[in-house]
């Protein structure tokens, strides 16, 4: 990890930090004053209790990831508002259960003198209740404070800035340097919010000017960091709105989209990305204009979207695609980038000779006794099905890999065959072989530039990526991978160095 | 009058069982009564039902021939004291604002509850100089009943409701504490109505005593008519203890040799 790379994430920072912090704060303000009332109405109808704590109980269990990617079907939306629903839901259980137990854990004789001396349900709460369960209730905000800060780093997947933008990228793109930057940061602001209402409490407790002074000080930056993202929107006029890149979760997605924005930038125009989205999510989240554009495979929308089995030549594939998009989503095919990126499967050069398989077809014989390994989708995608139905392949094991750890899976011996992507760097550098696929199971996947049915409207942005159809070769895309796969050179400067070797 | 129960009941299971059983009872403005009987009898339940703090089932109560059942339950609480064994100060208020909560409450002027505060601690024996600023947690159990006797009176009420309030006293100080509470009631003619099942403590503070047995008032009388003509056996078997003491400490004192 040297300097530049370090410095490379920490410019990225205030970006992150800000939309971090804007998402979590809200959420956990919005936890309070939902959490809040509800534990006290609890309190007062006690039939309550077992129903709403097991709600939240629940809501608890289900896993953050989950919860995050269960709200964008049921929103029907991505990124703000599924991760900031979630993050309530995911408050909502140390809030509600201190609130309750902290009231109704106190001493039954105070309550009695409450009562006795003519308080009524309302003073009791203020002037009794609330000042001695205080205690319970901030450490129940506390502790929801440090669990949404950690949970919030998951809302990348559904389109959401965080700091997990660093996790997710650093993972995909085998880069130290943003990983380290996200998990610090993420643990930081944690340790941050938690001692910062640990120092409210205190300076209320003890009425030390002192520290109310450095407690507000404190608290009014942290809230200017996290209104800046909310800046530049509240500003600019519609036509000026960014431009939203979404991006899949692989190295070659993370490169195109900043190469978009570099473009982007050229031409006037501001773009900000969405990277790490599902292949399922962010075309939902095209058509749904909540991103502008990105780029698909021909495959990919042929089998996964329109439900085909048949696998006619490339050039049909474009043109029907083309037309159901068109006709259904009003989403235009920009063009064909000029390189393609199929699913292949590939093992070690040197186990593939040793048996002699050389295609998929061989494969079959020995799949029983191989383990396969792949990406978050292929297993769940028709692709597969299909291979597995034409060849008959029954593998011993099927694992599931984050992209980059499966490469290096395969390569230590923990699988034997991954579903590799055809313009990865990795193949080349890991001594990997591609399988050839005798019966042309796999249909073509040739990267396509979507546009939004708004963005399709806009010329200024059309004919800014426009030069990018037919540009990047099978050579050049694979090199751009390689240069951040194997080099570890950033998604940026690969961009960068892509550019420029193709004139633009 | 300044309370009347009249045929009042108390079931807590919807009448197979009853608490408090068509009780009839008036206490007369000044009076001290004390309701005896051992733990379970119903004693406890009688008396908080006074202030609503129970509600009762059958019957019904005047306070200052006002239908409590009729009157907002708060408004009749804060014109009655309440002291208990648990005292219950509010740990999080000093002594100060402890004993302001009632005037709070009805919205006194500042000054006004400030100079009241000062006047009940030393009423009950304490030093506002020295008390005022504590915290509940740096007083003696005596100095916090006092406190809690300083502000069951703070709103000025007639009647004060007192469930055990000396039980969890060392001797000497339960002593003292209950001869200047006879002498506060006496000064501020309060109608006080005292639950205890220490018969020594009933004999030496009521006007008049109350039995109560399994839910039910077996007899009322003076100290005196208790202890000369027991009207039920249960009340001789009672009177018993306190006798024995009286006896005892005759036998002591008396001068040696001399017999009666």
């Amino acid at each position: 990890m040297n300097q530049s790379a370090l410095w490379d994430q920490l410019i990225l920072l205030p970006n992150y930090l800000g939309h971090h912090l804007l998402m979590t704060l809200s959420a956990l303000l919005a936890g309070i004053v939902v959490c809040l009332p509800l534990a006290i109405l609890v309190t007062r109808v006690r039939s309550l209790q077992w129903p709403v704590l097991t709600f939240a109980s629940v809501a608890q269990t289900i896993p953050g990831i989950a919860l995050l990617a269960l709200m964008v079907p049921l929103l029907g939306q991505i990124g703000f508002l599924p991760a900031f629903i979630a993050l309530i839901l995911y408050s909502m259980l140390p809030i509600l259960r201190n609130t309750v137990t902290g009231i109704l854990g106190l001493a039954p004789e105070i309550i009695e003198a409450a009562l006795g001396l003519g308080m009524t349900s309302g003073q009791r709460l203020i002037q009794v209740e609330l000042p001695l369960a205080s205690p319970v209730i901030i450490a129940g905000i506390r502790t929801a404070t440090v669990w949404v800060v950690g949970t919030a780093t998951l809302s990348t997947p559904v389109g959401a800035t965080s700091l997990g933008n660093y996790i997710f990228s650093g993972l995909q793109t085998q880069n130290s340097a943003a990983l380290f930057v996200g998990c610090v940061a993420a643990a930081s602001l944690a340790i941050v919010l938690d001692q910062l209402i640990h120092l409210a409490e205190l300076a209320i407790q003890r009425r030390s000017r002192v520290l109310g002074w450095v407690t507000g000080f404190s608290l009014v930056s942290i809230i200017m960091i996290a209104l800046m993202p909310l800046v530049p929107i509240t500003r600019s006029a519609r036509e000026s709105m960014p431009v939203v890149l979404g991006a899949a979760s692989f190295t070659e997605q993370y490169i195109l989209a900043e190469a978009f924005s570099q473009r982007l930038s050229q031409a006037g125009l501001t773009a900000s990305s969405r990277p790490s989205m599902g292949s399922a999510i962010i075309f939902e989240a095209l058509i749904n204009g909540h991103i502008d554009c990105y780029v698909a495979y021909t495959g990919t929308v042929w089998t996964n979207f329109m439900k085909r089995e048949d696998i006619p030549s490339r050039k049909v594939i474009l043109e029907q695609m083309t037309d159901w998009l068109k006709r259904n989503y009003q989403v235009q095919v920009l063009g064909a980038l000029g390189f393609e990126n199929t699913y292949a499967l590939a093992m070690l050069k040197k186990k593939a000779e040793a048996s002699r398989i050389t295609s998929i077809e061989d494969l079959s014989l020995y799949a029983s006794q191989l383990s396969i390994g792949s990406d978050y989708e292929f297993f769940a995608r028709p692709e597969w099905k299909m291979l597995q139905k034409s060849y008959r392949l029954d593998f011993n094991e099927q694992r599931t890999f984050d992209p980059t750890l499966m490469y290096l899976a395969v390569q230590t011996g923990l699988v034997d065959v991954i579903s590799a992507y055809s313009t990865d760097g990795r193949i080349i550098d890991y001594d990997l072989v591609v399988l050839v696929d005798p019966r042309q199971v796999l249909p073509p996947y040739d990267a396509v530039l979507l546009l939004s049915s708004q963005a399709s409207k806009r010329s200024e942005l059309v004919s800014a990526l426009q030069v990018f159809n037919g540009a990047i070769d099978n050579q050049a895309m694979r090199e751009a991978n390689k240069l951040v796969d194997v080099d570890g050179e950033s998604p940026k400067k690969a961009a960068r160095i892509l550019l420029k070797s193709i004139r633009l | 009058m300044m309370i009347q129960i009249n045929q009042v009941s108390k079931s807590f299971d919807c009448g197979l069982t009853y608490a408090v059983r068509q009780v009839d009872l008036e206490v007369e403005d000044g009076e001290f009564l004390v309701l005896v009987g051992e733990s379970g009898c119903g004693k406890t339940t009688l008396l908080k039902m006074i202030n609503r703090l129970v509600e009762f089932t059958e019957g019904c109560i005047l306070v200052e021939d006002r239908d409590i059942s009729t009157v907002d339950a708060v408004d009749l609480r804060r014109g009655i004291g309440y002291v208990f064994q648990g005292i219950g100060l509010f740990p999080h208020m000093t002594v100060a604002e402890n004993v302001a909560v009632v005037p709070r409450l009805l919205n006194w002027d500042n000054s006004v509850i400030q100079s009241r505060v000062d006047e009940l601690l030393q009423l009950v024996g304490l030093s506002p100089e020295v008390h005022r600023g504590r915290k509940p947690d740096e007083l003696s159990g005596g100095q916090r009943q006092r406190v809690g006797l300083a502000r069951a009176l703070a709103g000025g009420p007639k009647i004060m409701l007192m469930d055990e309030p000396f039980g969890a006293l060392d001797p000497m100080t339960r002593g003292g504490l209950q001869a200047e509470f006879k002498r506060l009631q006496q000064t501020l003619k309060l109608t006080v109505v005292l639950v205890t099942h220490d018969m020594t403590e009933a004999l030496l503070l009521a006007d008049r005593i109350a039995v109560m047995k399994q839910g039910n008032l077996i007899a009322t009388g003076s100290p005196r008519q208790m202890m000369v003509h027991p009207s039920h056996p249960y009340v001789t078997a009672l009177m018993e203890t306190p006798k024995r003491q009286a006896d005892r400490v005759e036998f002591i004192l008396r001068p040696e040799g001399k017999i009666l």
